[in-house]
């Protein structure tokens, strides 16, 4: 994650230390590089589109554009959840599109140090979406990979 | 080159071919230039050639030999002065600035006709070629002055005089931007107009907010329609390379042509006016190769052996007009009817009723052609029928007018602009959805007790008897949630919005109706664009965001599809609502026992309030009507005859005129319908005039004739009526 990552060095010898945005999905924890962020818009209610692939989470209205939103919940097959989610703003090579979390919570610092890759016993799609994990002290931090989550990706793997 | 400025060398049909091809010449050499940076080798020794080969007969018969061959030599040398650009006067493209200037610089030689833009001192890359004129009578001064070294003391002359002025008028008081800057920029405003609907509808009782909100509203459609102008560009723009295509037609296919452009200056966003030059160039040709006859059929038949042919654009309200009409044989219906049942197009059954103008309306279904021989120009029966759609296909319509003998006039309405569109917000399975109006044709609402017996089912296919025949239904929330439960028709308020899309008619029921609005149209991204439903998505005054639905693709998921000879009769029907005759639809309304017609084009909407509202200055009625004073026309006396009564209800239909609103008092609405036409087209006259409506002739309300409000006191019209509307 060197590319993603804001290497500033401190009291670690050569570990690069990553800004991760943390978000909430019930009670897992997950991380997005907060350099693939452009703006977290919260508390919004996306319009549900008919017919959609389900990972569509619908439309939000975003500083004169309609965005489409991926529902995380759906993309992991979580029961969906009711009331206002949070929307991460990510940027991909295809545009911008929102990513619908239950909450963002702080912007954690973590090394690379305590970085390790996906584990094997995952399933392939889950491994595709995420990029490893960060252990936390007392937790862990799932990493996502935002090109992965882009819409046009997921619809192209779908069909 | 001189001799022809000079008329030793009268312009011929000869000369003029020449020296457009050398034009062409000229311009792939430049155009070679500028690739390369060097002179390509080319064919200038066929194109020098050429030019001698004309001047021959010039030479022949020139009283001054000496004069000729100097114009010979400095003609032939003309090619090869091009290469250094730099003699060739300003930048080519801003055309449109550049010709008026010239227009004036040489008007002794141009022997203007006042319809033809008889210009041309206009350097090679710029020629817009008016010249292609096919007239023998007219003098087209030479395309080709600053190429000529002959000429170019002179023509440099001129244009020195000249540039100054034209500079001082376009070059400096315009500039060029970039088209994705525009966009950016309509799209902001259109983002500007959303917020300020949310404003509008927030603006709480403090009437400073309330003040300020207005102000915000006012500077906001400013803005939004400044940005529009800067879109707009003038339909010469497309007619300006018609002259060229019309001539080199015309010789390719005998035939002698003038051509006659009117409306130039009429403006039409950029990307409507990209989407026309095609349609427009198939009209063009077709009117020349199927219209126009051969000079000598049209003298047997005792016409100017030189055909006519006429490009019109004008705006009409909040749509441009842009006819392409001849004066040459006309649409042979009969063969129309044969060919169309040849290929099965529509039976021999129906093709027998069908009056002419209905079968006029076949041509522009796929596969037909009048063409007897497929010729390189046309005749291949795609060509109609594509104009058609790539006119629908950006909100226009396309209707013909033929007469046998005498003519045909294609006329295109286009809208001006795409970006905002009017659409009428419809509720589904709890969404707001926007319906584009264009496709609207008409609502119609079945509540739920009589449900049962309006909708009828055909082995489980909806069908709705609108004015006795049959309309296949789609319901939108079994069309987008398939699979959920469904209220049953019978317990829900049904809302049938007749959609007409690409020829297909059908009635889509939704749950509920909402306000028309102007909405802007953002694209949608590529996943939910692949569901097909959606042609984008928009943000409605309430912040809430609705989907755009696609008629036409709904029409197709939807699986209506028409039988052919239906679709034929569709396209007939379909057309009514304006077509060749120039029918207009009309809303019938009954004013105290008597019926009057209002185009329904102006109808804005139809009021039912209490006569108290009805307020008067001095002895005029006006109503408060959303906060603006609209004069209300009383000349069917609706209002006087239920003065007596405070309880009384009266219904205003609130119509557009020109730039205001005014309302029309009224008993009763009656019924939608199209009026025929009673006068000749082309004398045809709307204001208060009659029409034809269901067979009865009919008064139709003059609405340019209500007074406006400052003004004072004007005799109100008179329902214009006839004897045959006795009630």
């Amino acid at each position: 994650m060197s590319t993603a990552a804001m290497a500033v060095s401190r009291k670690e010898k050569t570990a690069a230390l990553v800004e991760m945005c943390s978000v909430r999905l019930g009670s897992a924890l997950f991380g997005v590089p907060i350099t693939h962020i452009l703006e977290i818009v919260g508390s919004a209610r996306p319009q549900p589109v008919p017919l959609a692939p389900v990972f569509v989470g619908g439309l939000v209205h975003y500083r004169g554009d309609v965005l489409t939103t991926v529902s995380l919940r759906q993309l992991l097959d979580m029961p969906p959840k009711d009331g206002p989610q949070d929307i991460l703003v990510l940027e991909s090579s295809g545009g911008c599109f929102g990513l619908l979390v239950d909450s963002v919570g702080e912007v954690l610092t973590v090394s690379s140090a305590d970085h390790e890759p996906n584990p094997s016993i995952l399933d392939g799609r889950r491994r595709a979406l995420f990029a490893g994990a960060y252990k936390l002290k007392d937790s862990l931090l799932v990493m996502l990979n935002p090109e992965q989550l882009d819409p046009m990706r997921l619809g192209a793997a779908q069909a | 080159m001189g001799l022809l400025r000079e008329g030793k060398l009268s312009a011929d049909r000869e000369i003029i071919t020449g020296l457009l091809q050398l034009l062409d010449g000229l311009r792939s050499i430049l155009k070679t230039i500028e690739a390369e940076d060097a002179e390509g080798e080319g064919e200038d020794a066929v194109l020098i050639g050429r030019l001698i080969e004309l001047q021959a007969p010039a030479q022949a018969q020139s009283k001054k030999p000496v004069h000729a061959r100097a114009g010979a030599s400095s003609a032939s040398s003309a090619p090869a002065s091009v290469p250094p650009p730099a003699p060739a006067p300003p930048a080519p493209p801003p055309q449109d600035e550049i010709q008026p200037g010239q227009a004036e610089i040489e008007p002794e030689q141009a022997e203007p006709e006042p319809d033809q833009p008889a210009a041309l001192a206009t350097p090679p890359p710029a020629a817009a070629v008016p010249a292609a004129v096919v007239s023998a009578t007219v003098q087209p001064p030479e395309p080709l002055p600053a190429a000529a070294p002959a000429s170019k003391v002179s023509a440099e002359a001129e244009s020195d005089a000249a540039r100054p002025r034209i500079q001082g008028t376009a070059a400096e008081s315009t500039l060029r931007v970039d088209v994705t800057l525009l966009n950016r920029m309509m799209n902001l405003v259109g983002e500007l107009v959303l917020t300020r609907n949310q404003v509008l509808q927030a603006t709480s009782a403090d009437p400073n907010m309330t003040m300020l909100s207005r102000r915000l509203d006012m500077v906001t459609a400013d803005l939004r329609e400044s940005v529009m102008k800067a879109r707009m560009q003038p339909v010469s723009n497309i007619f300006s390379k018609m002259p060229r295509i019309v001539r080199d037609l015309s010789q390719s296919l005998g035939r002698r042509v003038r051509l006659q452009v009117e409306g130039q200056d009429t403006e039409l966003d950029k990307s409507l006016l990209e989407a026309i030059k095609d349609p427009l160039t198939h009209a063009v040709r077709n009117s020349l190769d199927h219209g126009i006859e051969p000079p000598e059929v049209r003298q047997t038949a005792g016409k100017d052996p030189e055909g006519t042919l006429k490009l019109r654009a004008a705006q009409e309200g909040s749509h441009v007009v842009i006819e392409v009409s001849d004066d040459g044989a006309g649409v042979n219906v009969e063969r129309v009817r044969q060919k169309a049942i040849e290929r099965g197009l529509i039976t021999p059954d129906r093709a027998a009723h069908l009056v002419e103008r209905e079968l006029l309306q076949l041509v522009f279904l796929p596969g037909l052609s009048t063409a007897a021989a497929v010729t390189n120009v046309s005749g291949r029966g795609v060509g109609m029928d594509v104009v058609r759609t790539n006119v629908e296909k950006i909100g226009g319509k396309v209707e013909i007018d033929s007469r046998t003998g005498k003519g045909t006039t294609l006329r295109m309405r286009i809208p001006l602009t795409l970006a905002i569109i009017p659409a009428l917000i419809v509720r589904s399975v709890n969404q707001s959805f926007a319906l584009p109006q264009g496709a609207l044709s008409e609502l119609v609402h079945i509540p739920p007790e009589q449900a049962a017996a309006a909708i009828e089912w055909i082995e489980g296919a909806p069908l709705y008897r609108l004015r006795g025949k049959l309309l296949p239904l789609v319901f939108l929330d079994r069309l987008l949630m398939p699979g959920a439960e469904h209220k049953i028709v019978t317990e829900r308020d049904n809302f049938i919005a007749v959609l007409d899309a690409d020829g297909r008619r059908f009635g889509l029921v939704v749950d509920g109706l909402a306000d028309p609005e102007e909405i802007v149209v953002k694209p949608l991204s590529a996943v939910l664009k692949d569901i097909g439903l959606f042609s984008g998505a928009t943000v409605l005054g309430n912040a809430d965001l609705a989907l755009i639905l696609d008629p036409g693709s709904i029409a197709m998921k939807a699986g209506v599809t028409m039988r052919e000879e239906e679709e034929a009769a569709h396209a007939v029907e379909g057309e009514t609502g304006a077509n060749a005759a120039k029918n207009l639809e009309y809303l019938l309304v009954e004013a105290a026992g008597r019926q009057a017609a209002v185009p329904l084009g102006d109808v804005l909407r139809i009021e039912q309030l209490p006569l108290s509202r009805i307020e008067y200055i001095g002895y005029r009625p006006v109503l408060n009507f959303e906060g603006q004073l609209l004069p209300v026309e009383d000349s069917g006396g609706v209002l006087d005859a239920a003065q007596g009564n405070p309880e009384a209800q009266i219904i205003v239909v609130v119509c557009r005129e020109g730039n205001r609103h005014v309302g029309v008092a009224v008993s009763h609405v009656l019924d939608v319908a199209a009026g025929g036409d009673l006068f000749e087209a082309g004398t045809s006259q709307r204001t208060g005039g009659v029409t034809l409506l269901k067979s009865r002739v009919t008064g139709v309300v003059d609405l340019g004739g209500v007074a406006p409000l400052p003004a004072g006191e004007q005799a109100p019209p008179e329902w214009s009526q006839t004897e045959e509307t006795v009630a």
